[in-house]
């Protein structure tokens, strides 16, 4: 088998060249991440999680803060002026650089992953990997995301590819297990797909494969003390000083309301949109209005969400629903555990989460595109499930960047993206066994081509037209129509993923 | 293309057409196992793909989004006052050409950048100034305007650079290649890369999209002239040729193997009475339209009374130049503000006044005033012999394309006519090296265009070229795209600093071989160490431009050696050392 082109290395090198290029962009997280370097490095572990200076307090668990801490320790060479906690907004050319470098340095480890995973598939496969792991190096949501917007999402999808594909053999389930561990002390997002770890190490690492009767002490006792070990490294010293309610505190803000402020594509976005309809509706059907709630719900601000028709939704009920779509895939998952399944029950996980979720951010449909890229090519109906997400994920991200500077960046890259992988997935995906649902995919041609229109409205007729004002149409318009994509792409797979 | 042509004593009409034929349909792929660069890697999967449509877009893309990330950084002149840089020119002119009468575009204020380009750019600013003062009208205001930083504003000015390169220089280069592969039979996947090398070709890139012109409108009409020479529509070349004039006077380079070439193609194998004539009247034409709306706007302009320099009062001016034209004309007669601004027309575009070179550039009168302070001769005689050096040096490339007006010479010819004119010309700026680099660059596209051969020196004027300019971009602070797009060209094609793979291939003689790498070699260790230097040693005291005449020195010699390469190809192609050795005309002549 001759190798296939161009490699992962190749296109990280150009990927690297465009990315520096996107130094100048304009970001607003980028005073997030200097802040935490001044206060990780100024201050003793112990101020880390009281220390509120500035807006933009620590709320990662500590193993990030500990790599904000080492990050430091390079960027006293750069600029030590950017460490000062009272150094609000402090941006000189050295810290620019530094940051953004830092990023596209630690998302090395996404290649590296990356690369493990094509040489983990073999024979007719191995293309196909090599196609998905560039889709996912060269993925518009970590470019936007992580170097306009600036975050290391690139490290840590890196370190969670990295556990996933350890899983992928006998020998490497309990190190996937442990990076998962460590992972989960880096960004605590990743509890999502805890579940799916979970059921799978129990099943296969903790179970014998032969009987699940059959308990593996030894493996049980390894796992464990592994994983303790790791959250005590984490949280232990913290514990010791009595400030793990704190620290839980600033890890899971509650308070905060039910849709994040630009509406991320999920059940709860259809529902306002819903509520949006029924208040015109309601008066004709006798339903009672709650007034405060009109002018409220339609910016979709940070803060409580209320419902002017239908019923309020509580953190509790989000939460169920979530365990409940979570655990249904599990169930699968226990009784045939191949890597694939775990995978397409990972996926599911995101999914779960990103759908009925509290105060979930857009940025978290990465959460569910990056799992699934790895089956995505599989067969063709794991990639008819596929392509609606990819649109609607991508499309999502939209709002995230405002300023004209960076929008045909992030309008060209997405739709380079969309044409290219789409386009070569469709060329790679083998058949499948079974017939493929006739409906589905006259759906999803559909609703990719609505996709073209929307954009442009959305982007620059919305604005041509009304000017600024109501702008929270287009907002809710594409977290709809997104939403309407991840939602048919979750039944999709669902399908797909249980009979299959 | 031997291997291609069947039986000989078959008609060779019939020939030619069973060949392009066959060139068309069946172009059999190459039979290469890996790809020999990594540019060709990316493009490996498309190989298979049979039509040019599902890849040109997606490459459109990509090299519309390296150029618009390029265009994040700063522009000449960013937060440089008093006089700011290039793109306040580019701004002023859209503000004089949208706000005053067409009559004082040339001689409005001439000492805040003064419009001193062609017609053609002073309509393309007008047309843009319009659209742009419909987004914002405090971006064009007269005089207000002066100096204006807001972002909007350079999203604004970036995109028309882009919108401007998207509709002129690129489709005609995509055009271009297409027909100038097909000219040697090159395959399609092939071409495609070709293009792509082309299209991040990174001197365009840095000075039009990040230090700010519109070089491309220029350019790409250039290249549309060439497509259309190679094409065989000789009048189609006139008018784009007089376009990519009339936008940017520094089109002049190419202009004697242009009219070299079409006189050529007039002469040669007969005289051609028709297509001489027609030639000629295109051209002609073409320049009255030109200058047409300048002509009637000076006329329309005087009479309503709108005088073109209302700064003055009293009697007219004497012309700045040609001043006994005055003697014969009678400056109150209605054809008077016609001449008057043609004259100044021709002033403004042709700094004849100025010194024979103006910055550190690359060039012969710069290196050799290293040697011999040139400042210690008469101005008339260094123009004299500036003007003979550039037509001793441009008239052998224009002989062999009068001679043999053959169409694959063309970026030859156009490479050794634009060297001559850069190396010894007067006037010449840095950033004028674009224009012998783009006839080199685009013999990518032609016959062995990606072997390594081919590769290295063309790769090795590109670098050189865009590393002259260093001195240009680092003060406005651009090191870093400047090394980003530089190395990853480079990267691309397989060349030095980041592999040796270009050098070295088989089936050539290991003498030459050997003399290209170490020539080369030597070029890229002295660039290498001159960054090195230049970044971390501060020139001596007396001499703080030591390091830019170092650069200029290395640069012109690199030069001298790409203008005596295209020379030696032009002659090796045209197949004229061949025939001088037989002694005798009788030889074939290519017909292609």
């Amino acid at each position: 088998m001759t190798e296939a082109y161009p490699t992962i290395a190749q296109c990280a090198v150009v990927a690297a060249a465009f990315k520096v290029l996107l130094f100048p962009a304009k970001s607003t997280d980028f005073e997030v991440h200097r802040n935490w370097l001044a206060i990780t490095n100024s201050l003793p572990p112990w101020e880390w999680y009281y220390e509120k200076t500035s807006e933009w307090t620590l709320d990662y668990p500590p193993f990030f803060a500990h790599f904000e801490w080492i990050l430091s320790q390079v960027a006293k060479l750069a600029d030590p002026a950017m460490l000062r906690v009272y150094n609000l907004e402090y941006d000189s050319w050295q810290t620019t650089y530094f940051q953004r470098l830092t990023v596209i340095a630690t998302e090395l480890v996404l290649v590296y992953a990356l690369q493990l995973f094509i040489e983990s598939s073999h024979g007719a496969t191995r293309r196909a990997a090599q196609a998905a792991a560039i889709s996912v190096l060269l993925s518009p949501g970590l470019l936007i995301i992580d170097h306009i917007h600036f975050q290391y999402n690139g490290a840590m999808y890196g370190i969670l590819i990295l556990s996933l594909v350890l899983a992928r053999q006998r020998g490497g389930l309990l190190a996937s297990g442990l990076v998962f561990a460590a992972l989960l002390c880096m960004k605590h997002i990743y509890l999502y797909l805890a579940p799916a770890y979970f059921v799978y190490l129990l099943r296969t690492y903790c179970l014998s494969p032969k009987s699940i009767f059959r308990i593996q002490f030894l493996n049980c006792l390894k796992l464990a003390s592994g994983i303790v070990a790791i959250f005590g490294l984490a949280f232990g010293p913290f514990a010791a000083k009595g400030q793990i309610p704190q620290m839980l505190s600033r890890l899971f803000p509650f308070s905060r309301g039910l849709c994040h402020a630009y509406w991320a594509p999920n059940l709860w976005a259809l529902y306002s949109f819903a509520d949006r309809i029924m208040i015109s509706v309601a008066p004709r059907l006798g339903l009672p209005i709650k007034m405060e709630a009109v002018n409220s719900v339609t910016r979709g601000l940070v803060g409580d969400t209320a419902f002017a028709v239908l019923p309020e939704v509580t953190p509790r009920m989000c939460f169920a629903l979530t365990l409940l779509f979570q655990a249904i895939p599990l169930v699968k998952l226990f009784v045939r555990p191949s890597w694939d399944t775990f995978i397409g029950s990972v996926t599911l996980c995101g999914y779960a989460s990103f759908l009925f979720g509290w105060h979930v951010h857009e940025k978290a449909i990465l959460l569910v595109i990056i799992p699934f890229s790895l089956i995505a090519l599989k067969d063709r109906r794991h990639l008819s499930a596929f392509r609606p997400l990819a649109v609607s994920g991508h499309v999502s991200l939209f709002p995230l960047l405002f300023t004209p500077a960076e929008f045909p960046i992030k309008i060209v890259y997405t739709i380079f993206w969309l044409i290219l992988f789409l386009m070569v997935f469709d060329r790679m995906a083998p058949a499948s066994n079974w017939p493929r649902f006739f409906l589905f995919d006259r759906f999803a041609i559909l609703y990719i081509t609505v996709s073209i229109p929307l954009i442009l409205y959305c982007s620059l007729l919305h604005q041509v037209i009304f000017g600024k004002s109501y702008e929270f149409l287009p907002l809710m318009f594409m977290s709809s129509y997104s939403a309407v994509g991840v939602v048919g792409s979750w039944i999709g797979f669902m399908v797909v993923y249980f009979t299959s | 293309m031997a291997s291609a042509s069947p039986s000989p004593h078959k008609p060779r009409r019939k020939t030619k057409k069973t060949i392009t034929h066959f060139a068309n349909n069946l172009r059999p792929e190459p039979l290469v196992r890996s790809p020999a660069f990594p540019l060709a890697a990316f493009l490996w999967p498309a190989r298979s793909s049979l039509s040019q449509w599902e890849v040109l877009p997606l490459i459109l893309m990509v090299v519309g989004l390296f150029r618009w990330a390029a265009g994040l950084w700063g522009y000449s002149g960013l937060h440089k006052p008093p006089i700011f840089g290039d793109y306040e020119a580019q701004r002023h002119w859209m503000e004089i050409t949208t706000q005053l009468p067409i009559s004082q575009w040339y001689f409005h204020d001439l000492q805040w950048w003064g419009l001193d380009y062609p017609p053609l750019t002073a309509y393309h600013s007008w047309l843009l100034g319009k659209i742009g003062s419909y987004i914002d009208p405090t971006w064009f205001a007269l005089y207000t305007s002066r100096g204006f930083d807001d972002p909007i504003l350079k999203v604004f000015m970036r995109a028309t650079v882009i919108v401007s390169e998207y509709l002129i220089y690129i489709p005609a280069m995509v055009v271009f290649v297409r027909r100038f592969s097909r000219l040697f039979g090159v395959a399609q996947w092939t071409a495609s890369v070709a293009l792509v090398a082309i299209l991040m070709q990174p001197a365009t890139i840095l000075i039009d999209h990040v230090h700010f012109q519109y070089n491309t409108v220029m350019l790409g009409f250039v290249v549309a002239s060439m497509s259309s020479l190679v094409a065989a529509r000789y009048m189609w070349a006139s008018i784009f040729f007089v376009a990519a004039l009339g936008f940017k006077q520094m089109a002049l380079y190419y202009a004697p193997a242009v009219f070299a070439f079409l006189l050529g193609s007039c002469t040669f194998p007969r005289f051609n009475t028709g297509r001489f004539f027609g030639i000629a009247a295109v051209t002609l034409a073409s320049f009255a339209v030109l200058i047409l709306p300048l002509v009637v706007g000076a006329l329309f302009d005087a009479s309503r009374g709108i005088d073109s320099r209302p700064d003055l009062d009293g009697p007219r001016a004497p012309l700045p130049i040609f001043a006994f034209l005055g003697t014969y004309l009678d400056t109150e007669a209605f054809y008077y503000p016609v001449v008057e601004q043609m004259v100044q027309l021709i002033h403004r575009v042709f700094p004849f006044a100025r010194g024979l070179f103006e910055d550190k550039v690359a060039n012969f009168w710069c290196a050799a005033n290293v040697v011999i302070k040139l400042r210690h001769y008469p101005t008339e005689l260094l123009q004299r012999i500036s003007l003979l050096a550039t037509l001793g040096s441009i008239a052998p490339p224009c002989a062999i394309v009068f001679f043999k007006p053959n169409k694959g010479l063309l970026p030859y010819a156009f490479g050794a006519t634009a060297w001559g004119f850069f190396l010894f010309s007067y006037q010449v700026h840095e950033k004028s090296v674009l224009l012998p680099l783009l006839p080199m660059t685009v013999l990518l596209a032609g016959k062995q265009g990606l072997g390594k051969d081919m590769r290295s020196w063309v790769g090795f004027a590109n670098i050189l070229g865009v590393w002259t300019m260093f001195p240009l971009l680092q003060r406005v602070g651009l090191r870093v795209p400047y090394a980003v797009l530089t190395l990853l060209w480079a990267y691309l094609l397989g060349l030095p600093p980041t592999s040796t793979s270009a050098y070295f291939q088989e089936g050539q003689s290991k003498s030459v071989q050997w003399a290209t790498a170490l020539l080369h070699g030597a070029f890229y260790l002295a660039m290498a160490v001159w960054h090195v230097v230049e970044r971390f040693v501060d020139p001596p005291f007396d001499k703080p431009d030591l390091w830019v005449v170092a650069n200029v020195g290395i640069g012109f010699a690199g030069f001298a050696l790409c203008y005596l390469w295209c020379l030696w190809k032009l002659v090796e192609e045209s197949g004229i050392a061949s025939q001088m050795l037989r002694g005798s005309g009788k030889t074939k002549v290519k017909t292609r």
